[in-house]
């Protein structure tokens, strides 16, 4: 299958499991009604915290533990003000992506002076028997535990939201905070967990970013965590749509990677790319007409551009910088094509007040 | 009025004396001494000519961004791809700077600097126009579409815009008649930072005495309100979106038609489409406020340089600060909002009443 084969298949994977821990934690916390702008300064807390951790400690295990928690105060910061305070959520998002890229960059450049630090790397999980299967066995389940765990969280989230009297008062939190109120729940307690949670979740998935890379880098996060708030609005706010967004960006940034070493773009990506207007119209589950002139045309375009260049085939690459924009321009396009106000959540990024009229 | 004024500026001061404090208390722990590291930031920015235009040149990065913060934030839309419209206004300019020879001085500058605000707004206009037709969230695409411009931008000046013979990522240095003249020799300090006042004073005019820029504030402040008064509100936002582009992309063209080597480099846009943000959040997104919030942030940046070769603390510091100062600024309007309830309360009628909406509609 030439460039989507097994080993584009593990490098989605790996690439998606950032996404899939921040997006299911803050699918958490958007349905309480909080918006975490500042996603991307806890995921790049974890990275470093968990980085830092692992150095300190010599494991692993701790330093995700680090960053778990460092994730979770710049949450507490984020929900002190937000949820007490009733600050506007997005202001304080934006401050606190640029208090955790200070102060990451400035400890890191505090503590490791010298020379590039490298760590050793974690083992993969290697699962009896299954690991063995031909082909995808490799890639499927010989990744590291972080891959295995996010979906077990993803899972989690989802339980919790549908299948619990928690996760009803948690989505009541969100969409109607009086009556949740009147019925008992407390829809201060509910954001602050949701948001801690949030924290948390974003921290574990940026500590794999640095420890399954063995390095920190200053700022490596580099829009994850709006990469992770799209894939929440993209997957309408349910848990299996999120998990479903994560790893379609994480598709399009491990194929970015390996077009990146491609003489030029072979047949499959082309033929691809003209089936993912058909594929968008079967995900859907719309009738045809309901669609918007504009997006059907498009993705007629889409279809017969995709089809010609599978058939002609010409010689074409792009420089590697310009793939690697590949996630953000299918950001931007996905969102452009689902509209989903309806699915929102009804008070998103708006404080409650128990007094009558703030 | 007085009373006012003075809330208002503690309002302002004291979230960035208390991030100050902060960062002295980090500097300490660091184990620098405070004073000392002070007295490094001040030198390193004011302490003579060539450092006092340094800080001066960052002024006009700095307010223009604020500035383009404030149309946006206006509405209510919150344009977090300040940092790509820079880069792409400079991309053009650089074109125009390059390209277009044989014009005379003024025009070959006004040409580069329309070609930046044209080229801003157009990049915040895909913005716009997903916000309007296809409910995309500005917050995300105007911050994807500035990942894109910077990856773009990496490509541009290593690529087709690379100055030919030249290892380093950069252009070549932009037509003599397209560069602002200098004020103060071998820096950055050029006759754009007349632009400052100029600009300053127009987005004040345009929002305080223009119908434009009220109906920009009615849609701000109750969209319901504006459709019902005829305003069409979605277009009313997309027009501030696009505004606050334009103001951008003329930041970029002064950063490379007004630079000190008048050429464009990788990430020359230096992270001043965020800190504009921080600067506006300061001044409480009043224009005016704008210029002593943005000199003491460029006082900062001036400095952070030579107090870390001084004092040996990584000048990242100052980041730590600006990201300390949006959060007390936000952290603050909470007192801000308790103390003026209370105090209409304490003027009414009735002392006892509990701070209430009733109590402030009773003694309004």
């Amino acid at each position: 299958m030439g460039v989507f084969d097994a080993f584009w298949l593990a490098t989605t994977l790996r690439l998606s499991t950032p996404l899939i821990f921040a997006s299911s934690g803050e699918l958490l916390a958007e349905r309480t009604g909080i918006l975490n702008i500042g996603l991307e300064g806890f995921m790049l807390a974890g990275a470093f915290f968990g980085f830092l951790g692992t150095y300190l400690t010599g494991s692993f295990l701790m330093g995700v533990v680090f960053a778990v928690v460092a994730g979770a105060m710049f949450a507490a910061a984020m929900a002190f003000l937000s949820i007490r305070l009733r600050a506007d959520q997005i202001v304080v998002g934006i401050g606190i992506n640029i208090l955790a890229l200070g102060l990451t960059s400035f400890v890191f450049r505090e503590v490791f002076s010298g020379p590039q630090v490298l760590l050793d790397r974690p083992a993969p999980w290697r699962w009896p028997y299954l690991a063995e299967i031909p082909v995808v066995g490799e890639a499927l389940f010989a990744q590291p535990g972080w891959v295995y765990f996010s979906l077990v969280v993803v899972a989690a989230i989802w339980f919790v939201l549908q299948r619990t009297t928690w996760g009803l008062s948690m989505r009541a939190t969100g969409e109607l905070p009086e009556a949740a109120d009147t019925a008992g729940s407390s829809v201060f307690r509910n954001r602050w967990a949701s948001t801690l949670v949030a924290g948390g979740l974003a921290g574990a998935g940026g500590s794999f970013l640095s420890i399954e890379l063995g390095v920190f880098i200053e700022g490596m996060t580099n829009g994850r965590g709006y990469l992770a708030l799209a894939a929440v609005i993209f997957g309408r706010w349910r848990a299996p749509g999120v998990l479903a967004a994560c790893l379609l960006f994480g598709a399009a940034d491990a194929l970015q990677l390996r077009l990146q070493a491609e003489a030029t773009v072979p047949l499959e990506v082309w033929l691809v790319l003209a089936l993912l207007g058909p594929a968008y119209l079967v995900v859907a589950r719309r009738s045809l007409r309901s669609h918007h002139p504009l997006t059907l045309t498009a993705i007629g375009c889409v279809l017969v551009i995709g089809t010609i260049l599978a058939v002609a085939q010409p010689q074409f690459t792009l420089p590697a910088q310009l793939w690697r924009t590949l996630p953000f321009v299918l950001t931007i396009i996905v969102l452009a094509g689902f509209i989903g106000r309806s699915w929102m959540p009804s008070t998103l990024a708006i404080p409650y007040s128990r007094e009558a009229d703030t | 009025m007085g009373h006012k004024l003075l809330l208002n500026g503690a309002m302002a001061i004291g979230p960035v004396i208390a991030a100050l404090l902060v960062a002295g208390v980090v500097l300490a722990v660091a184990g620098a001494p405070p004073v000392e590291a002070l007295n490094a930031l001040l030198s390193g920015s004011l302490g003579g000519r060539i450092q006092l235009a340094r800080t001066l040149s960052f002024l006009l990065p700095l307010v223009l961004i604020a500035l383009a913060w404030i149309i946006a934030f206006t509405t209510k839309r919150i344009n977090l791809g300040l940092e790509g419209q820079i880069i792409v206004g400079g991309v053009v300019a650089t074109l125009i700077g390059l390209h277009l020879g044989g014009l005379p001085t003024g025009a070959h500058l006004t040409m580069g600097i329309l070609g930046g605000a044209a080229a801003g707004a157009l990049y915040a206009g895909i913005a716009a126009w997903l916000w309007a037709k296809r409910d995309v969230n500005e917050i995300i695409s105007t911050l994807m579409l500035t990942l894109i411009a910077a990856e773009a931008l990496g490509w541009l000046v290593r690529g087709p815009m690379q100055e030919p013979g030249v290892v380093f990522p950069r252009s070549s240095a932009v037509a003599e008649t397209a560069q602002w003249g200098t004020i103060v020799a071998n820096s950055a300090l050029t006759w754009d930072i007349l632009l400052v006042p100029v600009a300053v004073v127009a987005v004040a005019f345009l929002q305080n005495r223009t119908t434009f820029g009220l109906t920009l504030r009615i849609t701000g402040a109750n969209p319901t309100a504006a459709r019902r008064v005829g305003v069409n509100t979605v277009r009313i936002n997309a027009l501030g979106l696009i505004l606050s582009g334009a103001i951008a992309g003329v930041v970029g063209a002064a950063l490379i038609l007004g630079g000190e080597t008048a050429r464009m480099g990788d990430g020359f846009s230096a992270g001043f489409g965020f800190e504009g943000i921080v600067v506006a959040l300061v001044a409480r997104n009043n224009p005016f406020g704008a210029v002593p919030a943005a000199l003491l942030f460029a006082i900062l940046d001036s400095g952070s340089g030579f107090m870390e070769t001084r004092v040996g603390i990584a000048s990242e510091l100052v980041y730590v600060t600006q990201g300390l100062v949006i959060l007390f600024v936000a952290g603050a309007a909470y007192l801000y909002n308790r103390t003026r309830r209370t105090r209409v309360d304490t003027s009414g009628t009735t002392p006892d009443a509990p701070a209430t909406a009733t109590g402030v509609r009773a003694a309004g």
